[in-house]
Formats: C-alpha cells, structure tokens, sequence
C-alpha cells in the first residue's frame, strides 16, 4: 500500500499540475495574511473606538442619576471581532457590529422614554456601491480552490492507468484492490497536503510574526482543529474524484463529470438553496414596522388618558401611573423588536439549514463556528447583550431598592433614588466568545461532513471492486 | 470545402458526452434559478406595492403639509433576473423633503426585507453563465488542436489542400454552434418561465435588451474558447492542455476577481475628505441657523422660539440633524396641530409670515449644501467603487458582468437614474410648494381649518431609460470583449501556422 501511494506521490510531484497548485495556493494564502494584517489592525481599533465611547455614555449617565441610567440605557454594545477572521470572514460585512441599548424615542414635557434593546441592520451596506466579491479567507481558498485542485489530482487517478493500461499491471501483482484504492487515496491526499500545508505555514508565518495581531493558546488550538476541518474536507473532494474516475472509462469524461458536479456542488447549490428556503418565509409581519410601532405606541397613551385624568391633581398617584405607562411603553416596544429579530433569525436558520445538503456550506458553518465569525457568533453576541441588558435592568432596580426614600418607580425621575450612584458599580458589557457553545453546534456538522466522506470512499471502494480491466 | 470542415467538427462535437452534459447542467441549473428569482421577484414587487400603498395611505392620513412624510419607492427592475447588479443593494425608499436633496445615501430598505439574508448569495442568470459556461468552453476546447496532433489526424486533414486558417474557423464554428445550444436553450426556457409569471410583464424593449445580454454572453463564450483553444495551440499534450485550461480557469473565475479586490480594497472611506465636506455643511447650516434666530428676534413676536408661542392641540418638533458618515444634514419642522386656540388668532399671519420666510430658507439652504454635497459623495463612494469595478474589468467576466449590468439597467447609472428622478421629482414639489404659497398657508401647521389637499400634489413617476441608452453604456465593454477575441483569435492563427505538425 504504502509503495503505490510513494509511486502515485512521485507521480504527483513531476506533474504541472502540483506546480501550479503550489504557485496558486502559496499566492492566495500569502494574500490572505496580507490582507488580514491590513484589515484587523482597523477593526480592533473600530472596537476599541465604539468600547471607549459606551464606557463613556455609561460613566456620564451613572455621574447624573439613577433615573439617567434607568432612561438612557447602557449604550451601543459592540461585538468583539474575532482574531481568526482570516479563516472564515463568515460574511460579517453583512453583520451589524453593534445592538443598541437605548435610544431616543419620544419625550413630551413631564416624560421621556425607558430605553429599549434595538437591533439596527448593518449600517453600510445600502450606500456601498463597490462590487460584491468573496473575500479571500481560508474557507474560501480551501473551499473552493482547494477542492477544485483536490478533483484535478484524482480525476484520472483509476481511469488514467486504465487508459494508458498500466492498471492492468498493478493489479496483476498480488494486491487486494482495496489496498490500491487506499494507496491511491493516500498518494493523492500526501500529494495535495503538501502544498497546502505549505501555504497554510507560510500564511501563519507572516500572521504571528507581525506585532498587531496576537494568537493566543486557544487561537492556536483552533486553527488545528480548523487544518483538521480542512483535511476531511479535501478527503470528501479526493474520495469523489476516485468514484468518477473509478466509474468511467475515460479520463475526459471523468473530469467533465468532476467539473460540472463540482460547479453544482460548490457554486451553486448553497445559493440556490438557500434562495429557495428563504423564500417560502413571507415577511408579512415585519412589513410596516415603525408604523406599527407607533400605533402601539399611540393606543397606549390613549389607554393611559382615562387613568391620568383620575390621577390629576394626587402627585403620588400620578407619578405611579406615569411608570406604569413608560415601563409598559418600554416592555411594548421591545417585545416587537424582540418578535422581529426572532422571525428574522429563523428565516436565516431555515436557510442555512437547507444549505447544509451542499458540502462546502457545511464546512464553511464549521470553519465559521471555530473561527469565531458568522451567523452562529453573531446569534452567541446578542445572547451575550441580552443577558448584559438584564443584568443592568436588575442593577437599577436593586440600586433603587437600596434607598429607602425612594419611591421605587422605575423610568419616572421623581419616582427614583437620587442618591449618586458609583460609576464602578454600574455592570459593564464585554462580549465573550463561548468555546463549548462552538462546539456543540459544530458537533452535528463534522458529523455530517464525515458521513459524506465515508460514503464517497465507500462508493468508490465498490466501484473499483467491480471496475473489469 | 469549409462547410465539409464545419460539418465533421459539428458531427464530432455532438455526439460527445460533454455536450450532452453541457446541455443537461446548463438547462438544470438556469431553469431552477430562474424559478427561484422570479419568486424572488415577485415577493420584492409586492414588497414594493405595499410599500408604495402604505405611503401614500400615511400621506392622505396626514393633517397638516409640515408634517406629510412623501416617500418614493424604488420598482425592482424585472431584468435583475437576469444580472442583479445594484437592483438589491442600494436602499428602495426613500424621503422627498424640502429640507435635504435625496441622493442614493439617504435611501432605506423596505420594511419588508430581511437585511440578515444579505449573508447568503444571490444568483442570477448572468453569473451562472459566468461560471458554467466559460468552463464549458474550456471544456470544449482543450484538445481541439492538441488532441488531433495527438492523434495525428492533423497530418491527415492539412494532406489535404485546405488553408490553415479554414480549419481553425471550421473548429470555431462548429463548437461555437454547439455551446450556443445550451445557452439559447437555456434563456429560451427562462424567458418562457418569465413570460409565464404573472407578476412580470416584458415589453419590446425588454426583450431588446436581453438580446443585448445575449449577445454580450456569446461575446464571452467565445473568449473563452479561444482561450481554451490558445492554450491547446501552444500545448503538445492533451494533458498539460487540460490542466492548463482548468488551472486559468480557476485563476479567472475564482481568484482573480476575489484577489485583486481584497488587495486594493480600503476598508474605510477616505476620512479626510468626509471630515472637510462635512464642515462646510455644518457652517452652511450653522449660518442658516442664525439668520432663522435673526428673523425671529426681530419680528413682531420676539423671542428665540420656532413655534411662535401657538398654543394649539397637537404635537411640534424642530431640530438639526445629521449624518456625518453619508454627509447628510438637514433642518427638520413639523408641526401638526389640530386644533388652535382663541388666543392664537392674531398670531396666525405672523406664524404664517415666519413659516413662508423658514420654507424658503431651508430649501436654499439645502440645494447650497448639495453643491458641496454632491461632489464629496461622488469622491468618497462612487470613485472608489469606479476604480475596483476597473480592475475587474482586466478579466473577461469584469468585462461581460459590466456590459450585462449596462444592458439590463441594473448598472451603477441605472441604479443613479432613479436618484436623479427623485431629485428632479423633488424639485416639482417644492415649484408646487412654492406656487401654491404651502409654506405661507394654514395648512401647513395647523388643521383647523381644512386638511392639506393631498390629491393635487405632485406624484412620482420613473421610467427606465430607452434602450439605446442601454446600448450606449454596454458598449465599451462589449467592444472590449470583442476586440480581446479578435486578439485571440491572431495569437492562436500565427501559432497554429507557424506549428509544424
């Protein structure tokens, strides 16, 4: 076994074919380090820049009041960018970097608004009149490219010899057929890691070097697993090439099967599908959102009419109904924010889920949940800012518990504590990237990565079993 | 003689499994995503009608002219089919007001829409075209010199007393006849799925302007097989030929586009020159604001007060806003009573005094800051984005992406024309604010006496350019993918003469 993969390495090694893939791989690896060296520098500052500017919102609401803080909100809570982003961009472009916390909404003489959890679309999309590409990052030189190359290196691996009829040769001697199909797997895999692997060593060669990006121990842990991701999916794309070739007579015509199914498999099917899944969602309930905001906002104040007129004239009653009214308004409004954000999740979800029949987009869910970027981390942020916006709720209401005086009516200025409050106390927001959360979601997709693998090889073993010479 | 030659290349090509396969995948994947983009169609059409409905029944609901929101919605474009160019991106609504001159930047998206889905990659006809059918040139054409010289039946063909170059445009003409199979098969089908939807109506320009798209696919089909064909003259080997074909392949397709981009690409916009425009806007309105503040303290009610101390039942608001990121800074006033008190009534003439004085002046105001504006906008987003669509312009798909986009209207300038329009749309209104005396009127801040007669107020009309102007922007880039085959086509001559067989 371990002789015919040396031979088929050997082979490899003269051709064209590995020279060019080495030129193209070297190139779009270096490239992404390039690129990436460029680029994080900017997006740390970006965090840095919107981090500095919601602990100052924060300290300066906490140095007025607590009513401050229980109105204005804690601010933009920002998500932090991942130091791995040049494995997988995970089309963050075209996820919003920030929810807010609070903003403002309406006020008349007497009241002004509580804040709200709002989740405002990526800002910079609409005005971007540049071309829409791929970015280079790892998933896609892997994905794409590397698949192509790993199709280019089987697709005459059984159908060749067959041609040039030295097949008839090898298993003349006294090898199983199983063993030449694995050696032949084996001596293409080596062959195609070669390069790759160099590239990869190059790539993180300029990353570490350079002062402004720093990898620590877990980064480090992640990129392995990522090069693991890698292999098995280079291994799905030579266990297919060796089934085409086993199956067909002729090298052309085995590449021209590769090619096409490969252009379907890679290209086109995460697109369609996901076109396909989410459009069976209507976004009915979405469409005229702020006017249904307002209408909601309009019938409670027509509700709460009566009840002030009651209260006119007992200033302790009507500061009561006064909280009421913006907390409900509050409660109202996040609720939809809330719904909308929840219809606009499951669409993606159904979507992504539909992809999932297309290898590449499995393996680019995996790259994106190692990486710590996409949709999957996105989702892990506003889990993060959720729970951040209760903490701080509950610190408002506690704080106000603590003064005595207080008429523990939260969102009224003359219903709260006015005592100082200590700007230390105030908890802080700082978004963390979950490692067993990845992991969990990620399970499923090495799973089924893994299953198509072995399906593939299996495919081909049987047809090399029955391939006559 | 030269048709005997086509005839046998055509028998030859065929009969071959690529063809077949060529058909089958072509057909599959244009008719799917063509299903599935006039559902997407579709569902952006009654987007965009309710959108249009909601606005105009907020406008009639509306009290006073101060506070009449006119928005103007963007129609998809139903070619975006076929290359969706800029028909998704830029936002579809977008505000009409005298306060501000509506360009692309100020525009929002439907309330419909899911900005998340963004994530996911569009389709369209024009890209699968891209992909497929430039592979399949390659396909095509990678031993069809190599592979005769390979077999020595070339010896055989030039025994025979045929010229050189007949036997390339015979090898041309056949396989170019037999790609065209796929794709005239393909749009055949996804017109008649077109024509079928009930949402889309095609007139004749229309179906101009697809076959402008055809013939710029053709144009490129054919880059591409000479392509193929170039490198299967200068290659022995069927091979080497093969590998070569699939490695510039992959190199055009997927890297080159993708590359150059992510090298060229700055992240932010050019900082300095956001920050100089945005000053003189700011000083332009910080002036605008003191000569509002010097008419207000030296009229008959003095006092530093936008609202002139009325006393009516409603709701007012006036501020300065602005967006320093899109450069956008306007004054806002809305006021929308609904009843007026006993007491305000000889203060009417002079709060319609004021509003007629502050109408004019925002609007000036507004259309000066858009002279700064305009130019700055034009710098910061549209150069750049001028300059990356240049670089990729050096590949054959920059070049067959542009002229499909140009031809389609779906292009940066068609996507601008519907601006324009909203601009001069804009303009009509206030000629109509200002002939009808609206900002002078009791109509515009208060409703007591009768609602603002929304019927007669300007409405917004777009149509898509004619089809020649389609034709005129397409034409660089399709004259381009022209001259690059003409090019090609002398290479692969003077190397196939010169070749020994």
């Amino acid at each position: 076994m371990w002789h015919i993969a040396k031979r088929e390495l050997y082979d490899n090694l003269n051709s064209l074919r590995f020279a060019l893939a080495i030129v193209l791989l070297i190139g779009l690896m270096l490239t992404n380090a390039v690129v990436h060296l460029h680029e994080h520098p900017k997006r740390i500052q970006a965090y840095n820049d919107g981090v500095t500017e919601y602990q100052n919102h924060l300290m300066a609401s906490a140095d007025e009041s607590l009513y401050r803080l229980a109105q204005k909100g804690p601010g933009d809570l920002y998500k932090k960018p991942s130091a791995l982003r040049f494995c997988a961009e995970g089309s963050e472009t075209d996820l919003p970097r920030q929810a807010i916390g609070g903003t403002f909404r309406w006020s008349t003489d007497r009241l002004e608004s509580a804040w709200i959890l709002a989740y405002p679309p990526v800002d910079t999309s609409l005005g971007n009149l540049r071309p829409d590409v791929t970015l280079v990052d790892w998933s896609f030189i892997i994905g794409y490219v590397l698949s192509l190359i790993a199709l280019l290196f089987t697709f005459d691996s059984i159908s060749g010899e067959r041609e040039r009829g030295t097949l008839r040769l090898i298993l003349a001697n006294a090898i199983p057929r199983h063993t030449v199909l694995i050696g032949k797997f084996l001596g293409a895999l080596i062959s195609l890691n070669i390069p790759f692997t160099l590239a990869i060593l190059m790539n993180l060669l300029v990353i570490s070097t350079s002062s402004d990006v720093h990898l620590n121990a877990e980064a480090w842990g992640r990129l392995g697993i990522i090069f693991c991701i890698a292999l098995l999916y280079t291994c799905l794309f030579l266990a297919l090439g060796l089934l085409v070739s086993a199956r067909v007579q002729r090298s052309a015509v085995s590449l021209v099967i590769l090619l096409l199914v490969w252009v379907s498999l890679v290209v086109f099917m995460p697109g369609t599908l996901a076109a396909i899944a989410g459009d069976s969602a209507s976004p009915k309930a979405t469409h005229g959102f702020y006017e249904r905001s307002w209408q909601l906002h309009n019938e409670l104040r027509d509700q709460y009419g009566s009840r002030w007129r009651q209260a006119r004239g007992d200033s302790r009653k009507r500061i009561e109904v006064d909280g009421a009214y913006v907390s409900k308004d509050a409660e109202q409004q996040e609720q939809l924010q809330e719904a909308r954000l929840k219809q606009q999740i499951s669409q993606v979800n159904r979507a992504r889920a539909t992809t999932r029949l297309s290898p590449v987009t499995i393996f680019q869910h995996l790259f994106e949940s190692f990486a710590g970027t996409g949709f999957e981390r996105h989702l892990q942020f506003l889990e993060n800012v959720k729970v951040y916006a209760r903490e701080y709720r509950e610190f408002v209401v506690d704080t106000d518990k603590a003064d005595i005086e207080s008429l523990h009516i939260i969102g009224v200025r003359e219903g709260m504590s006015e005592k100082p409050v200590s700007p230390e106390a105030v908890p802080t927001f700082e978004d963390t990237l979950n490692f067993s959360k990845d992991f969990n979601t990620a399970a499923i997709d090495l799973l089924l990565l893994a299953l198509f693998f072995l399906l593939l090889l299996s495919g081909a073993y049987l047809a090399f079993v029955r391939v006559e010479v | 003689m030269l048709t005997t030659l086509i005839r046998r290349e055509l028998l030859d090509n065929l009969m071959t499994f690529r063809f077949a396969a060529a058909v089958f995948i072509t057909l599959l994947l244009v008719v799917t995503n063509t299903a599935v983009l006039i559902k997407d169609y579709e569902r952006r059409l009654a987007g965009y009608n309710a959108a249009v409905k909601m606005h105009q029944r907020q406008l009639q609901e509306t009290n006073t002219y101060s506070a009449g929101e006119v928005y103007v919605d963007r129609p998809p474009n139903p070619l975006s089919i076929f290359n969706v160019g800029f028909d998704k991106r830029p936002g579809n609504e977008v505000k009409v007001a005298h306060g501000y001159v509506p360009s692309l930047w100020d525009a929002d998206r439907h309330g419909s829409d899911n900005p998340f889905m963004n994530i996911f990659t569009s389709m369209d006809i024009v890209f699968i075209f891209e992909v497929v059918l430039s592979l399949l040139a390659l396909i095509f054409a990678y031993d069809v010199l190599a592979g005769e010289h390979e077999r020595g039946t070339l010896r055989l063909v030039l025994t025979n007393p045929v010229r050189r170059g007949h036997i390339l445009l015979a090898k041309y003409i056949s396989a170019m006849l037999c790609l065209l199979v796929p794709l005239l098969m393909s749009l055949l089908l996804a017109v008649i799925l077109l024509t079928n939807s009930a949402a889309i109506s095609l007139n004749t320009h229309d179906f101009l302007r697809i076959g402008g798209i055809i013939f710029a696919s053709v144009a490129y089909l054919s880059v591409f097989y000479f392509i193929g064909m170039l490198i299967s003259a200068a290659m022995r080997r069927t091979s080497t030929a093969l590998m070569l074909s699939m490695f510039v392949w992959g190199f055009l397709v997927l890297v080159y586009p993708n590359v150059t981009l992510a090298v060229i690409r700055r992240l932010e916009a050019p900082q300095p020159r956001t920050a100089s425009a945005f000053n003189q806007i700011e000083q332009i309105w910080e002036e605008f604001d003191r000569a509002r503040k010097h008419f207000l303290a030296t009229d008959a009610f003095p006092g530093e007060d936008w609202g002139l101390e009325l006393r009516g039942g409603g709701s007012r608001h006036a501020y300065l806003w602005n967006t320093p990121r899109t450069l956008l800074y306007t004054y806002e006033s809305v006021i929308d009573f609904e009843t007026l008190g006993e007491e305000d009534e000889p203060k009417i003439p002079h709060a319609q005094h004021h509003f007629r004085f502050l109408g004019r002046l925002v609007t000036d105001t507004a259309d000066r800051t858009w002279l700064i504006r305009k130019p700055a906008l034009e710098d910061i987003f549209v150069k750049p984005a001028k300059v990356e669509r240049a670089w990729l312009k050096l590949s054959p798909i920059g070049l067959y992406d542009a002229a499909t986009q140009a031809w389609a209207g779906t292009d940066m300038l068609g996507t601008r024309d519907f601006f324009d329009a909203v601009r001069q749309y804009r303009r009509q209104v206030i000629t109509y604010l200002y002939d009808k005396d609206v900002f002078g009127s009791r109509e515009w801040f208060s409703a007591d006496k009768g609602a603002p007669d929304w019927g007669s107020f300007p409405q917004f009309s777009f149509q898509r350019v004619d089809t020649h102007i389609n034709a005129k922007r397409a034409l660089p880039d399709v004259s381009l993918l022209l001259m690059i085959n003409g090019v090609l086509f002398i290479i692969i001559f003077l190397i196939f003469v010169k070749s020994e067989v």
